[in-house]
């Protein structure tokens, strides 16, 4: 109960900074929908579903890493000192992982509902587009659970975004490759039962991801 | 004498492995079963208006039987439950074979698997061998089914024929162990980061380990798909085709690739260790993903398609498996020992360093 | 069946594919000069730099 608290505690924290200074969340929110419109100008309206499904996943991906790329106050030496006191590393991975999720969840909400703006949901003739947007939301959260200990390396390294990318893009790929699959299934009329497996997939992924997240984070939080 | 005696076997396994992938010949196999004109064929009488096809094999013996044997060639098409046998006019020589495809006008199907049995050579196959175009087909249309004994090859040592593979399924002994070599080394750097991060930075040597280790699997990793992607090319006829196994492997490479950057933009030593240790856990588990987990779920060209990464499907016979794992055991001792050279000489580097400064 | 493209192509395709063999061992072989030789001059650069730090009587002297 106690540990529950204590990520609530961490994450209402992060969320709390992240309000504050408010052009950090706006910035992602124009580069998601600046994104999204790029697609729309040179597509047009009448996009082909194939490109439909592979938009929608280059413009996540772009945005999480955007997302996670923001250097974190956090990781400066001095807050880091007082955490490391007062926080153990498990809890902090775990909020920070949840924290990602909230935030790469909404982005994956603002890219997809800017696609069924500018794009329309022609792919989606005979499949439902809220099983689609369960894919997005889980892509998000694998993203998360993976982006949150790359972020943690890249910081410590002291490398930046493009330390980042290097490290995640090639990590990235596995996940992006079973969402891409799992959504032209759909796209092409699958049934959602037949294609949920990719679903499954996706989840055990982000299991395994925290579960790494969760042992490894105390090597990299000691100095 | 004794502690040099892993790189001595590992030597002679290389040198038996590459003597033998290219003295053991190739087994028997159909390339082709084509129609030829009657004008090619001098000896074909005009009244005759079924057509003739040519059976065309590689490595085959049709024409080495002696009088009382021959009529032992036989030509059977199948389809499904239904066999039937074509008359063989003529062998032209051990590669080549006219047979009078006579069949009736009403077919259960177009297509038809061609086999070819012989005494010597065993049981050929050459699956949709034959497509008819003229004959209608009726699905339920049942034909002659005369008992076919199969024959098992008499020929003792050779590669298995493969469809589209040929000879070049000798490129199993030298293109596959570089990925086993590429894994076991890996392992060995995962274990070594392991133990890096348990002995809380109190020595070095296990990041050293791990570095050499990355550095050595890298380069076996480049040769994998290097020659992969030349073995691609005449087989499936591109470079790069779009396969989960292909993906996978690219994608290991890349990974590992970070860890290196990831060492180089960190300075300080006791970081390096930690960070770099923290990654190659990650990265090994990315490709135990990729490599072992992924394929097994999605289709595949790569032999071992859909189900298995590796190459159970190939069926790896007997004699590919004489030469094979002698293949894997000796690549991955050459590995090993190429990973301890570049060991040590990261170290006496890292020495230098120190003396240097 | 055999696809003649260009003589490159034949080349491959000859001897039943023999040759896509050959060019995969050329490719390991050459693969494996090229890391020797990388070694070398690596072990080349370590001698040198400590011959800079240390200029006593080297193995250059003797010879």
């Amino acid at each position: 109960m106690l540990a529950l608290q204590k990520i609530y505690h961490l994450v209402q924290h992060a969320i709390r900074i992240e309000i504050r200074n408010k052009h950090g969340i706006l910035g992602l929110l124009i580069f998601a929908i600046a994104a999204v419109y790029v697609c729309y100008q040179t597509t047009g309206s009448s996009v082909h579903s194939e490109s439909w499904n592979a938009l929608i996943w280059v413009v996540l991906l772009f945005a999480a890493f955007n997302a996670v790329s923001k250097p974190w106050a956090d990781d400066s030496a001095a807050m880091r000192s007082v955490l490391f006191h007062t926080v153990s590393p498990q809890h902090w991975i775990l909020a920070r992982i949840i924290y990602y999720t909230l935030m790469l969840c909404a982005m994956g909400l603002a890219v997809f509902l800017g696609f069924v703006i500018f794009l329309g949901l022609e792919p989606f003739k005979s499949s439902s587009p809220l099983h689609f947007f369960l894919g997005v939301e889980l892509t998000a959260v694998a993203l998360a659970a993976l982006l949150a200990l790359i972020q943690a390396i890249a910081s410590r390294a002291g490398g930046g975004f493009s330390l980042i990318s290097v490290l995640g893009l090639p990590l990235i790929i596995p996940i992006i490759l079973i969402s891409t699959r799992f959504g032209s299934d759909l796209i092409s009329g699958m049934a959602f039962a037949d294609t949920a497996h990719h679903l499954l997939f996706l989840a055990t992924l982000t299991g395994g991801f925290v579960a790494l997240g969760y042992i490894l984070f105390p090597y990299l939080w000691r100095d | 004498m004794i502690h040099r005696s892993w790189k001595i076997i590992g030597l002679a396994l290389l040198v038996y492995v590459a003597a033998m992938s290219f003295i053991v010949p190739l087994g028997p196999g159909l390339i082709d079963f084509q129609r030829v004109t009657t004008t090619e064929r001098l000896d074909a009488s005009p009244e005759q208006d079924a057509p003739f096809y040519e059976l065309i094999g590689i490595g085959t013996h049709w024409n080495a039987l002696n009088e009382e044997q021959s009529g032992q060639l036989k030509c059977i098409l199948k389809h499904e439950s239904q066999l039937a046998e074509l008359p063989v006019v003529s062998i032209t020589d051990d590669q080549h074979a006219i047979v009078k495809v006579d069949l009736p006008d009403t077919l259960p199907s177009k297509s038809w698997d061609v086999f070819v049995i012989h005494p010597i050579d065993g049981t050929l196959l050459l699956e949709n061998g034959l497509f008819l175009e003229d004959q209608t087909i009726e699905e339920n249309y049942s034909w002659t089914n005369p008992s076919i004994e199969q024959l098992e090859s008499t020929l003792t040592f050779h590669f298995p024929f493969q469809p589209r593979i040929f000879e070049s399924i000798r490129n199993l002994m030298w293109h596959v162990p570089m990925w086993f070599t590429m894994f076991v080394l890996m392992g060995i750097g995962f274990v070594a980061s392991i133990k890096q991060l348990s002995a809380q930075n109190k020595t070095f040597q296990f990041d050293d380990q791990a570095l050499a280790s990355v550095q050595t699997g890298i380069f076996f990793g480049a040769l994998g798909l290097l020659t992969g992607s030349l073995w691609a090319r005449y087989t499936w006829g591109a470079w790069w085709v779009d396969d989960p196994q292909l993906n996978g492997a690219l994608i290991t490479v890349m990974v590992y690739a970070g860890y290196l950057v990831l060492r180089a933009s960190v300075q300080n030593r006791r970081q390096r260790a930690q960070l770099s240790a923290v990654y190659n856990l990650f990265a090994f588990t990315i490709l135990v993903i990729l490599l072992m987990v992924l394929p097994r779920f999605t289709e595949s060209l790569h032999p071992g398609k859909g189900g298995n990464p590796g190459f159970n499907t190939y069926d790896l016979d007997s004699t590919l498996r004489w030469v094979f794992y002698p293949a894997v055991l000796g690549w991955i001792l050459w590995g090993v020992w190429m990973y301890r050279l570049r060991l040590q000489f990261n170290r006496l580097d890292e020495k230098l360093k120190r003396i240097l400064h | 069946m055999i696809l003649q493209v260009n003589p490159l192509e034949g080349f491959f395709f000859g001897s039943g594919k023999a040759m896509v063999a050959a060019g995969v061992i050329i490719i390991i072989i050459l693969g494996l000069a090229i890391w020797m030789f990388r070694m070398e001059s690596r072990m080349n650069r370590l001698n040198q730099r400590l011959d800079m730090e240390n200029p006593g009587p080297s193995d250059s002297d003797k010879s």
